[in-house]
């Protein structure tokens, strides 16, 4: 009976049933002009709206007065006394608090608000808590920082990547100003790409992906670049003793346009010099990215806006072999009102990633490997505020993708009569997506959001293998049997999925609620990777007659639960089921392969865990305690004997716990600490003498029977910031971290050989013969120190 | 602070701390090991057997005397082999394997059986195995003697070779080429042997297969034409040993042989061919 009851008002949400008037407008920070997304405008006596991802809001209510309090985190609550008798246009500048954090009064009924806002699976971070993350080397790193939250687990030291509930690192759909980046790692993973100086927002969906994303399995990881300061010119910088960064940003014309251009640059490579080593003396090793951002509100109704992204990684030992790789995206975009109560945003998109190999043998022998996947795309959202309690979203977007496998090359006429320049073919792909999605509030206590998303992939033109499995071989070996070649522009292998997405949330008192998602997801590109941890050489390659799109399933249920003592607190659990997931086969070759696909084996995947989180975020003492259970499973015919197996990325228990004190307006210790299960690992099961040389056996019936040594570490930081005088522009302040305070030789990996004669100089005690057991750590104690200055 | 500094620098590199640690690990019974090569040049057929051993038992590997032993060559006769000892069984004449003929190995032991098929690859011969001298130059590279070899590929149909070199027979070096760029080895194709001197006035250095030698050293080339299988094998063996911790690592697995039933190791066909070379004034 009540389903009946909210069918149908559902239906009648979309009519409006009295003359109703909108008050719309755009919500922005009075000290810079940026706007704000998701701040919260609440109306006396029940109802209310959010800002969308441009600051802007619209609420349709009848005629009448009406108080409107507009309220984001970090900032002073503005409040509005609107007499409504026709549509209004209020944008609204709100105060930061940023130098009172902790003196803040926080009502309860800010809390109240915070359950009912809070979307399951998601996680949000706005500048201000941004701001408020531990640092360490000297700089924030968003994505490091989301590893710590319940169900995102960190890929390991020296890798950027992550892993969200049960998927693989090319599972995470990053989008920096709406276009993906395909590898967000610099220096090998020691930082992300992204500048946390340029950086307004960070938006992570684990779960309950809304209808409008899509093209990945497990996460949307959605970034969105600072507008740049619309009232002055400003400056942000830190100085580092691994990389320094510099942001300048300003008004082009006050108030109504501005830029924001941000830079940095590491440089540990200029102390290799200093090392003993010749070869380490050559190397380079070096980053730097640059993020560009303008915007013009070219009417009262339109505002354009441009930005772009540059970064490369610059890696080479000594003359002999150099690799670097980089990420360029580039977005145009364009929102209008059509009226005031339709938002469109309109963008083109350009993203690229690619990475070349240099080696140089001997001066007639010095070549190079090349490849790239680069992407255009359009893409149009729409949102209809229709009333007080429904929204309702559509759009669509079209994706040109080109793949560039590979494209070996001599570096020189020398080497040009001895190699033969070889490009694997490239491919081509169209891939689309359409989707629809509307939020409705039944009532104050019950709120859903569901959608349809269509996707769609197709191969354009080239050659396409077929294999039969060869028995000639012990264990069955794909063999090319046939080719098929389709003309250039023809489109061919097309699939298509419906993706149905579906949030609920049920409020069992103002401070408690219960909420619910599922989702299904596709996936047509993917990376292939057969190391331990994902590598920007690791190639992005698409479905096609052979590797079909992944699909998964996720539901998810959790309760969310504000206390009066400034405490949120929330547990999750969730399922996952996962298909054609993919993996190599043992000992697969995966480098400039053509037939790559020849090598793949799919199968299934399930996942499933609880989270925890219990966070204080307000007061002088703040932090949050984060506890994630998890399992994940494979079961691919063909590898570990068919038998179901742990994923390599697999972490049973993931804690986190990070803590800041306030000391006075000018001290901020963090301290961290982070544990997490060891990861699986594959050992030998015994060892056998051949060739002169012992080898490992590996048990072919159990993939990742062993773990690693459970990983742990803290880390503390220390911010001093300058006296604050009211007349002083120039602020700065004094970083001191240390990662890893306790000195923990954690594991990075465990490996097996036999002891030779040069382990002697390294291992005096060893025997040479004898078989053993070695342990790599990479990052000991690293103490590192930083200045950072704005005006 | 400059220690620091280098230290954050060097670990970059991954030159970060490496351990031996002391842990248990899972471990199974022992398995059956085969070893054994046999040719075009006719020899007495070797087969060595041994058992597998948990991974951090130090002892040397346990021999097997107690099996039955014998090789088939496809529309042939077949060859006993008999017990000697170390594990290895041999037969009682020499033996010369055929270019396009197979040979199947067969083991029984404690009750099972554990067979091998492979067939024997044909060979460009080795054209040239040379060295010259090459005086203190402004390259850089090192002054010394450095041998070269140089052979024939095949534009038709990709070749797998290993190389093994002997200094005054001691091994030197392994080297595995499966000419993959058409019709060029890397191994031996670098360079222009009738004017070695000349490239290197033009500032190119061939790759060597060999250096360091000295006046009136032996030096013998062991050319093997292999099959794609055992190729395959040996260059998964020697990935396999190279592990080093690094994210390059390739993820460990058994390299595919040609023994049913579980059997470890390999039972190779190989045409084998060698040139001698004694290095000169």
């Amino acid at each position: 009976m009540r389903i009946i009851t909210i069918a149908i008002s559902l239906l009648f949400s979309f009519s409006a049933l009295a003359q109703q008037y909108t008050v719309s407008g755009r919500v922005k920070d009075a000290s810079n002009g940026e706007t704000l997304l998701g701040a919260t405008i609440l109306i006396k006596g029940g109802g209310g709206a959010i800002t969308n991802e441009y600051g802007f809001y619209s609420i349709s209510l009848e005629k009448g007065t009406y108080q409107l309090t507009y309220k984001y985190l970090g900032y002073k609550d503005e409040v509005k006394m609107v007499v409504l008798e026709d549509n209004q246009t209020i944008n609204i500048e709100l105060l930061t608090t940023a130098n009172v954090i902790g003196t803040a009064v926080v009502s309860a009924k800010a809390l109240e608000k915070r359950v009912e806002n809070k979307k399951i699976s998601v996680v949000k971070m706005e500048t201000a808590k941004i701001k408020e993350i531990p640092v360490i080397f000297g700089e924030v790193d968003i994505l490091k920082t989301i590893t710590l939250l319940p169900g995102i687990q960190s890929a390991g030291e020296g890798n950027s990547g992550f892993n969200v509930r049960g998927g693989s690192q090319d599972q995470n759909l990053i989008l920096l100003d709406e276009a993906t980046v395909y590898n967000a790692s610099h220096l090998l993973g020691f930082f992300s790409v992204f500048n946390g100086d340029a950086v307004k927002d960070l938006e992570v969906y684990k779960g309950g992906i809304p209808a409008k994303y899509g093209g990945r399995l497990s996460s949307i990881v959605d970034i969105k670049m600072r507008d740049g300061n619309a009232k002055k010119f400003a400056a942000i910088g830190g100085i580092g003793t691994i990389s320094s960064r510099l942001t300048l940003e300003g008004p082009i014309v006050k108030d109504k346009s501005s830029f924001m251009i941000a830079g940095r640059r590491s440089y540990a490579d200029i102390f290799l010099p200093l090392a003993p080593d010749e070869t380490i003396q050559n190397s380079k090793l070096f980053f730097y990215d640059l993020n560009l951002k303008a915007n013009y509100e070219l009417s009262d109704k339109d505002r354009l806006y441009v930005s772009g992204y540059f970064g490369r990684d610059v890696l080479g030992l000594s003359e002999l072999f150099g690799i670097n790789w980089g990420n360029a995206t580039a977005t145009l975009r364009w929102n209008h009102l059509v009226n005031e109560k339709m938002f469109v945003n309109t963008s083109l998109v350009y993203s690229d990633f690619n990475y070349g190999v240099d080696i140089n043998f001997a001066e007639n022998a010095s070549f190079g490997l090349d490849q790239s996947i680069n992407d255009v795309y359009i893409k149009s959202d729409w949102t209809n505020f229709v009333n007080q309690k429904s929204k309702l979203n559509f759009g669509g977007q079209v994706i040109y993708h080109r793949f560039n496998p590979g494209l070996f090359a001599p570096n020189n006429e020398e080497s040009a009569l001895i190699f033969q320049e070889t490009q694997l073919e490239k491919r081509k792909a169209l891939e689309s997506g359409w989707y629809i999605d509307h939020e409705y509030k039944h009532s104050t206590r019950l709120n859903f959001r569901y959608g349809l998303r269509l996707s769609t992939f197709s191969n354009i033109g080239g050659s396409e293998y077929t294999y039969t499995k060869s028995q000639e071989t012990f264990e069955p070996i794909d063999v090319l049997t046939d080719t098929a070649l389709y003309g250039k522009n023809e489109f061919y292998n097309t699939y298509w999925g419906l993706e149905p997405r579906a949030a609920v949330s049920y409020n069992l008192n103002t401070t408690t609620a219960i909420k619910g998602s599922y989702n299904r997801t596709f996936q047509y590109v993917q990376q292939a990777t057969n190391t331990a941890s994902a590598f920007p050489t690791d190639q992005w390659f698409s479905v096609n007659e052979n590797v079909k799109p992944q699909r998964a399933d996720q539901v998810a249920v959790g309760l969310f639960k504000n206390f009066n003592i400034g405490l949120e607190a929330s547990a999750e659990v969730y399922y996952k089921w996962m298909d054609n997931q993919i993996d190599y086969r043992d000992n697969a070759a995966l480098a400039f392969n053509e037939q790559l696909d020849g090598e793949l084996l799919t199968g299934d995947g399930w996942a499933y865990g609880a989270e925890f989180y219990v966070a204080k975020t307000e007061g002088t003492s703040s932090g949050f305690v984060s506890y994630t259970w998890a399992k994940t499973m494979r079961q691919i015919d063909g590898i570990s004997g068919n038998n179901p197996y742990v994923a390599g990325f697999d972490r049973r228990h993931n804690l986190s716990v990070v803590f800041t004190q306030k000391f006075s307006k000018r001290l901020l210790a963090t301290a961290a600490f982070v544990f997490a299960s060891g990861q699986p690992l594959t050992t030998p099961v015994s060892k056998y003498f051949y060739n002169g040389e012992w080898q490992s056996n590996y048990n072919d019936q159990e993939r990742n029977n062993f773990r690693l040594p459970a990983y742990h570490r803290a880390d503390i930081g220390v911010t001093l910031k300058s006296k604050e005088k009211p007349d002083k522009i120039f602020k700065s302040n004094w970083n001191f971290s240390v990662y890893n305070l306790y000195n923990r030789e954690n594991p990075y990996a465990i490996y097996f050989r036999e002891i030779g004669d040069s382990d002697l100089e390294k291992f005096p005690n060893a025997k040479v013969g004898d078989t053993a057991a070695f342990q790599t750590t990479l990052f000991k104690i690293i103490p590192a120190i930083t200045w950072n200055f704005e005006f | 602070m400059k220690n620091i500094l280098y230290i954050i620098a060097a670990s970059l590199v991954f030159v970060a701390c490496e351990k031996i640690v002391d842990i248990e690990i899972p471990s199974e019974d022992p398995r059956l090991v085969i070893e054994s090569e046999i040719y075009n040049i006719k020899d007495i057929w070797k087969v060595k057997l041994s058992l597998s051993q948990p991974y951090f038992d130090q002892d040397s590997a346990d021999d097997v005397s107690s099996a039955l032993v014998f090789i088939t060559e496809m529309g042939g006769d077949t060859v006993f082999l008999n017990y000697t000892d170390t594990g290895m069984y041999v037969s009682a004449d020499s033996h010369q394997c055929i270019v396009g003929n197979s040979y199947e190995l067969n083991v029984v032991y404690k009750g099972q059986t554990y067979s091998a098929n492979e067939q024997l690859q044909n060979a460009f011969p080795i054209d040239t195995l040379m060295s010259f001298f090459l005086p203190p130059n402004d390259r850089s590279f090192p002054t010394g003697t450095y041998v070269f070899v140089q052979g024939k590929s095949d534009s038709f149909k990709t070749n797998y070779y290993l190389f093994k070199t002997y200094r005054n027979d001691t091994l030197k070096s392994s080297d595995l080429d499966d000419d993959q760029f058409g019709s060029v080895s890397l191994l031996n194709s670098l360079f222009n042997v009738n004017d070695i001197l000349g490239e290197i006035a033009l500032g190119k250095l061939p790759r060597p297969i060999l250096f360091d030698v000295e006046e009136n050293d032996t030096v013998r080339v062991e050319q093997f034409a292999l099959t794609e299988e055992y190729y395959k094998f040996l260059t998964d063996v020697n990935a396999q040993q190279s592990r080093s911790g690094t994210p390059f690592d390739p993820p460990p697995a058994n390299p595919n042989n040609n023994l049913s039933n579980g059997a470890l190791g390999y039972f190779a066909v190989a045409h084998k061919e060698e040139v001698t070379l004694v290095i000169g004034q």
